[in-house]
């Protein structure tokens, strides 16, 4: 409270002093270009030193400044190029600036509080940024691919191959056992849903049994609808030392993402179109049998019937490649057009796009429209506004776990290769039974539709008031509000024709799902920003108030026995399941920051604090309080005048908050006979819960060395996790399975280091390599409750997590042949390592990523099914046995090992080194491009490229890919494999048209 | 410009205007004090669907370990291995079921025998019935986690906070009795329960001819009849036996053996594939579906003197196209079920018969044992009665009660609970090399845990 006081006091004493008004006398004009293009370069800004006179350059980078009297110091910075001083003579009247490019973003301003932001060279925390171009180096069908392998400290991996999205990006290994695993994504100032809601399809799969929807239907969270061609940059803020700033719901980190702005000047367009298609990365495949001996001594004498070639034979068929081996036309349209004066600029940017799914029926389709704003009026107030309407539809087909004989991958494993599942036409019953299996998968895919159309608008006005604007005093008042609104609906339609439909004897099942969302966000800050006249230190003092609503509104329905060709769930002859499920929740947050940048510049010390309170907490009255301390230091002169190292620590705290309902003991409730019932529920809450908190202190050290063409960033970390919120199994005599509380202690550590490298730096050849690493480690220090294994997975003799005092949080168990419970590995990788590399020589530019990660086990329940089966690709190889759990064994030996309660087979390395980018772009020379397109069109460039193009499985592994998730996004039981939807590679052609 | 002035307000406005405390918008929360009568009446309904949730698992899961069922699911191996093959596994549904579901059914009774003395607008009449009700219902309860356990660990004072130490482990002598004791409290409440159970509460057609506290009653004793005769094959011998073949004999219960009688009176828990509802877990395309039968119910069923097979297995399973799974063959099906809507007995006169038979048996009164026993053999499987039985040895007159409670009761979860009580376990005979018949599954991992320092 104090503080504020001061704060206000020092306010109140400056705004008096005041003054705006500046002498001006006279016009320089000139060009910004790019040292090593030539190309102009738009939206550069040029100030006059020790004024607060400015001007923006227009799309051919002109600009034009009235400056006062005398020799004058301007200075001209623009994103993605380092400043650049110019001294002027007092009877200069032009000056052109040809400005380096900053290609490891030193100078990118980066944001330190909700209202407050500093360069990268002075940060005190290590928050990553990725730019535009890193963003779009290839094509991506959701922004979660384009940010694999690209942020030290963060794990993203899709949850499965589906079209349409589904990933985790989980940063600096665990914050929670229970809580929110996802970070926090902000959009333009607005926190933004990403909230996954699952579509139901365990009404088919019956994964979860129950017929409602579940975790296991692979639900896509919607951070999956932002448009990568709109983004500017993205921050990301990893552990709480930075991410406090957003308090007490920013325990897995922050995501923030500035879209892009109108620049001044005619209108700028640029189009790109991209055709392309996706293929299957890798497909599983059963086993092949010899002849009817082998086969007889699987399926008894159900095989004699297949196996009749000479000597028995068995005829073999691969019903499994058909499945995943559709390539259609994949297209993406964007659009943009920018332009705007001083007063007025605006962004406006279209997109279309089409992914074909790599198997029938599936695909994902998106088109999105984005209009950014700003606008001045006068010169104290200023008014931005974005709005964004999305609307994405994503056809996923079916998969993941199932307990109905639907899923491919639980159909495949029972089905032998002797039999044929090829339809002898189009009609749905050309396709032949199963008759090892409840489902034939290739009819199932090509007439069961599981679609979810999601439309989306992102609305929000930022109104900046500069209450006091001097060169010494600058005092700035914001308010924002914002709206997410998204309304999801999923379909799913299963004929009755399809062969499992009728052993409910329901055949036919519809699903309806409508989900309504919305956020509201209001923010109001204060900045006030002091630079004495001896310009020795900038010292920011900024405050915010944060109040946020939301509000998801969930309905099912599930309708059985319907006529072919309905759809309507009305119709439908029996209604099995309704649900209704409303999540109400308030947030309101306050902050204060005070951030000194002090001996010229090298100095960076900020102190803050927040407060939060939530309609989520027992307490709904409480504030909970999470500081933040950081200080950084630059020392200069490493052998070069641009050669400089930072020192950094921070420190900082954020909170999870509790789940919805987590302090409430809900009865469930039923029918029977027509009567309703209400009865003990089997979760009990807990009326005093409050968030977890995460206190991490954070230290590194950035260089900048060979004249800024070497970067260096090391960092590490310490983040204890106190007040986890537990779910404690009472004994399961009370009735009760679960029961929430908040105790324990979890520590992560890590370390996280990039290097960016500028092997050549000419005129016409530039080759950068840039790679980051990161080492997570996780420990759980203390419990309240016993060694307890999360509600996830299939129980320890198929593998699962097990959450124990000094064991890592993520550790897999499993059985021995004793009965005993034993580590069998861990989810957390040991290391990852990533590669990058950009090369451009005159027009011609070739880039790439490989993205490796090193350990990791993943639970492949998949290949235990095709072992039990006896169906496995390798069932009859004969791996080396020697030595503690074998690593490669055959299918036989694997399923020897687990009858004898071994569960160690199945748990497995899952290293892999992917090749996630690949392009290869030609820039048109400008003849040519006149020639081609006409004067108008300023620049054109073609390219190729790929993502996910190759893959290696180094060890032990051998599912269809490491990268899943059958529970969805998990803050630990991710890595469980069961049936996933295949992953796929894509290639593009495509072309950007700038005019 | 009084910054932090405005920004403090501005903060007291916005949290301030909005109320924080919201209520759970989903579901209601247990029970309170003075409960309406609809409030009890949806605690009674839900002590029923509590109590309806574990049934379908059980009969599976003890029909296999019993040797009457398959289930062939490829989505899950556990069915055929854990359950066969071993090692039960207590930390998963299959070797450590049965268990959590009963107990929070008996959670839900326990609930609203905590509130219902509260309950202003009953009559003590009132009270005492719905109070009746809900203890008999936490004793059948109780008996289905016993007939899955010979182990000495079974907790009986669970009625307690979720915060206090576990209740503690009885004897499973204990529990018998506790359940016993129990359904003798109820049957008193019962019987000051007055004529009819009081306003807000109807029980589901599942309980018709069962839906007042008089007949409740006989549903009461009847479990106490099973109770009894179950004590007495597990080691209380003729005191138990007595107690059952009395209330089995004096008009207590609903047995039955008349010329109108009909075997299949009794209780039963509705299915439905209403909304909110549950379809029987146990139906399925029996010619498609992962239950399969067990061969050896067909190939161990006596036939008629025509030679037709006893007409309660075609009732209760049909033919289907042979299927292999991991070394087991079936071509059977089950059709015990019908459709989703049928119900499934909790206690029925079928049972009734042979319970007395074997109480009769137990106590040297073979004939009476033989007259029953024959009944049934004649009444519902249309077979030859056995001639002589009465004459038989206690054991072999056992032994034919036995196997008509295997086809009587086929499918309703009593197969393999039977064999262990009566201590025939080794008449079962094995399918393939390595598996084993399983004397009781383990206590739950969670239960075993939760006691752990």
């Amino acid at each position: 409270m104090r503080k504020r006081v001061l704060f206000g006091v020092v306010m109140v004493l400056l705004a008096l002093g005041a003054r705006s008004a500046q002498a001006q006398a006279r016009v320089i004009t000139g060009k910004v270009t790019s040292a090593q293009s030539g190309q102009p370069v738009g939206g550069a800004t040029v100030s006059v030193l020790g004024t607060v006179i400015v001007a923006v350059s227009n799309a051919q980078g002109e600009y034009s400044l009235a400056a006062p009297e005398g020799v004058v110091n301007i200075l001209s910075r623009s994103i993605g190029y380092k400043r650049k001083q110019v001294q002027v003579a007092a009877d200069q009247a032009t000056a052109d600036i040809a400005l380096d490019q900053d290609i490891f973003n030193l100078e990118a301003v980066v944001v330190t509080g909700q209202a407050t932001s500093v360069e990268q060279k002075n940060l005190a925390n290590a928050v990553t940024s990725v730019t535009a171009a890193q963003l779009n180096a290839a094509p991506t069908s959701t922004i979660e691919g384009a940010l694999q392998g690209k942020i030290p400290g963060a794990l993203v991996q899709l949850n499965s191959g589906a079209p349409g999205g589904g990933a985790q990006i989980n940063l600096r290994g665990v914050s929670t056992i229970n809580g929110n695993p996802d970070p926090v994504i902000v959009v333009d100032g607005m926190i933004i849903s990403n909230a996954a809601i699952a579509n139901n399809l365990n009404a088919i799969t019956n994964a979860a049994g129950g017929g409602n929807a579940s975790n296991q239907d692979n639900p896509v969270n919607r951070i999956a609808d932002l448009n990568p061609a709109d983004i500017e940059k993205i921050e990301v803020l990893k552990g709480p030392s930075a991410a406090s700033i957003y308090g007490g719901a920013a325990n897995s980190g922050v995501i923030v993402i500035t879209t892009r702005r109108g620049q001044t000047g005619a209108p700028r367009f640029h189009v790109t179109q991209r055709l392309g298609e996706f293929g299957v990365l890798s497909v599983l495949k059963s086993r092949v049998f010899k002849d009817s001996v082998e086969a007889d001594a699987v399926y008894g004498g159900s095989a004699q019937a297949y196996c009749t070639g000479s000597g028995g034979a068995c005829p073999y068929f691969d019903n499994i490649s058909p499945l995943w081996d559709h390539h259609p036309l994949s297209t993406e349209t964007d659009v943009s057009v920018s332009g705007g004066n001083d007063a007025t600029r605006y962004f406006v940017s279209g997109l279309v796009k089409r992914d074909g799914g790599i198997a029938p029926n599936t695909g994902y389709d998106k088109q999105a429209l984005r209009v950014n704003l700003d606008q001045q009026m006068g010169t104290r107030w200023s008014i931005s506004v974005q709005t964004q309407a999305i609307h994405s539809l994503s056809n996923r087909g079916i998969s993941n776990n199932d307990n109905s004989g639907t899923s491919p991958y639980l159909v495949f494993p029972l089905t032998p290769s002797f039999v044929n599942l090829a339809p002898t036409g189009p009609k749905i019953t050309d396709y032949p039974r199963n008759p090892f299996e409840r489902s034939n998968p290739l009819q199932t895919y090509a007439f069961l539709k599981n679609s979810e159309d999601v439309w989306r608008i992102f609305a929000n006005t930022q109104l900046k008031f500069d209450a006091i604007s001097t060169a010494q005093h600058n005092l700035r008042f914001t308010a924002t509000g914002g709206l997410d609104n998204f309304g999801q609906r999923n379909d799913i339609y299963s004929p009755p024709e399809l062969y499992f439909e009728s052993n409910d004897g329901q055949p036919g099942t519809v699903v309806l799902g409508k989900t309504q969302n919305t956020n509201v966000n209001l923010l109001g800050s204060g900045v006030y920003t002091y630079t004495p006249a001896s310009g020795s230190l900038t010292a920011t003092t900024s405050a915010t108030v944060q109040y946020i609503n939301t509000s998801l509104n969930f309905s099912n329905i599930v309708g059985r026995d319907i006529l072919t060709g309905l759809q309507n769930v009305d119709k439908a002859a029996n209604i099995t399941n309704l649900t209704q499920n409303e999540t109400p929740v308030r947030d309101v947050g306050v902050s204060l920051q005070e951030e000194v940048l002090a001996m010229n510049q090298r100095l960076l010390v900020t102190g803050g604090i927040r407060g939060d309170r939530s309609s989520r907490n027992g307490d709904v009255n409480k504030f909970f309080y999470y500081p933040k301390f950081a200080a950084s230091y630059r020392l200069l002169g490493f052998g070069g005048p641009s050669n400089e190292i930072k020192l950094r620590a921070a420190y900082g705290q954020t909170g999870t908050q509790p789940n919805f309902g987590n302090k409430f003991s809900p009865n469930l409730t039923g029918t029977i006979d027509g009567q309703f019932g209400s009865f003990s529920g089997i979760a009990a809450g807990s009326a005093d819960i409050k968030p977890e908190r995460q206190t991490e202190i954070e230290a590194g050290a950035d260089a900048t060395l060979s004249n800024g063409r070497l970067i260096a960033s090391l960092t590490v970390f310490n983040k204890t996790v106190t007040d986890l919120l537990l779910t404690t199994a009472p004994a399961p005599s009370s009735g009760v399975a679960t029961r929430i509380l908040n105790g324990g202690k979890l520590r992560d550590r890590g370390l996280e280091a990039s290097l960016g490298y500028a092997l050549a730096q000419r005129g016409d050849f530039n080759w950068i390599l840039r790679t980051n690493f990161t080492m997570t480690r996780s420990k759980v220090m203390e419990l309240p409750v016993p060694t307890f294994q999360p509600p996830l997975g299939f129980g320890t003799s198929l593998g699962t997590f097990q959450i124990e005092v000094g064991k890592s949080a993520t550790q897999i168990v499993g059985n021995d042949s004793t009965g005993a419970v034993v580590a069998l590995g861990d989810a957390n990788p040991d290391f990852q390592l990533s590669l990058g590399s950009d090369l451009t020589y005159r027009n011609l530019s070739f880039s790439f990523l490989w993205d490796y990660k090193k350990g990791g086990s993943v639970i492949n329940l998949t290949e235990l099914l095709f072992d039990l089966f006896q169906n496995s690709k390798d069932w009859s190889k004969v791996g080396d046995s020697s030595g503690v759990r074998p690593a490669h064994l055959g299918g036989q030996q694997r399923l020897n090992e687990f009858f004898k309660g071994n569960t160690y087979p199945y748990v497995q390395d899952a290293s892999y080194i992917k090749l996630r980018e690949a392009s290869l772009a030609f820039r048109l020379p400008q003849t040519t491009v006149s020639h081609l397109f006409g004067d108008r069109v300023k620049g054109a460039t073609i390219s190729l490229s790929g993502r996910n193009l190759i893959r290696i499985l180094p060890t032990q592994y051998r599912g269809i890919d490491p990268e899943v998730s059958n529970f969805g996004n998990q803050p630990i039981g991710r890595n469980i494999d069961v049936a996933p939807f295949p992953p796929s590679r894509s290639f593009f052609f495509s072309i950007d048209l700038d005019f | 410009m009084k910054a932090t002035r405005i920004l403090i307000a501005l903060s007291v406005l916005v949290s301030g205007a909005c109320n924080f405390d919201i209520a759970d918008p989903n579901n209601p929360g247990p029970i309170g004090n003075d409960p309406s009568p609809s409030q009890v009446g949806a605690a009674v309904t839900g002590i029923i669907i509590a109590s309806r949730a574990p049934v379908g698992g059980w009969n599976l899961i003890s029909g296999i370990l019993g040797r009457e069922a398959y289930r062939f699911d490829g989505s899950e191996p556990r069915f055929i291995s854990e359950l066969l093959h071993g090692p039960l596994d207590p930390g998963d549904g299959f070797g450590g079921g049965q268990w959590a579901g009963e107990y929070s059914a008996i959670r839900s009774s326990n609930q609203l025998i905590d509130v219902i003395g509260t309950a202003t607008a009953y009559s003590a009449a009132d009270q005492d019935a719905v109070r009746g009700f809900a203890e008999t219902m936490s004793a059948y309860e109780f008996l289905m986690v016993l007939m899955a356990r010979s182990q000495d660990s079974i907790p009986v004072a669970v009625d307690q906070p979720l915060t206090a130490a576990p209740a503690p482990f009885v004897s499973n002598d204990s529990a018998f009795g506790f359940v016993s004791g129990l359904l003798d409290a109820a049957d008193g409440h019962l019987a000051s329960g007055g004529t009819a159970f009081p306003a807000g509460v109807t029980l589901p057609s599942g309980f018709a001819g069962f839906d007042t506290p008089a007949t409740f009653r006989q549903f009461n004793r009847a479990l106490k009849a099973a109770v009894e005769v179950y004590r007495g094959s597990l080691g209380c011998g003729a005191t138990c036996y007595t107690t059952a073949k009395t209330l089995l004999e004096n008009g207590s219960t609903f047995v039955d053996t008349s010329a109108t009688a009909d075997l299949q009176a009794g209780v039963y828990f509705n299915f439905s594939t209403n909304p909110g509802d549950a379809a029987n877990p146990l139906f399925q395309n029996p010619q498609t579906g992962e239950n399969h039968v067990n061969p050896r119910v067909v190939d161990s069923a006596d036939t008629n003197a025509s030679g037709a097979i006893d007409k309660r297995v075609p009732a209760k399973v049909v033919s289907r196209p042979t299927q292999t799974t991991d070394s087991l063959t079936s071509a059977y099906g089950w059709i015990r079920y019908g459709n989703s809507n049928a119900p499934i007995p909790i206690i029925k006169n079928e049972e009734l018969v042979l319970l007395r038979a074997e109480a009769n048996n137990a106590l040297g009164n073979g004939l009476l044992a033989a007259a029953d026993v024959n009944y049934i053999r004649v009444t519902s499987g249309g077979v030859l009665p056995i001639a002589g039985l009465g004459a038989q040895t206690q054991a072999q007159i056992l032994g034919a009660i036995l196997h008509e409670r295997w086809y009587s009761l086929l499918y309703e979860g009593h197969r393999w609970f039977d064999l262990r009580r009566t201590g025939r376990l080794g008449a079962f005979l094995l399918d393939r090399p390595g598996d084993q018949v399983f004397s009781t599954l383990p206590i739950p991992l969670g239960e075993v845990q939760a006691r752990q320092p």
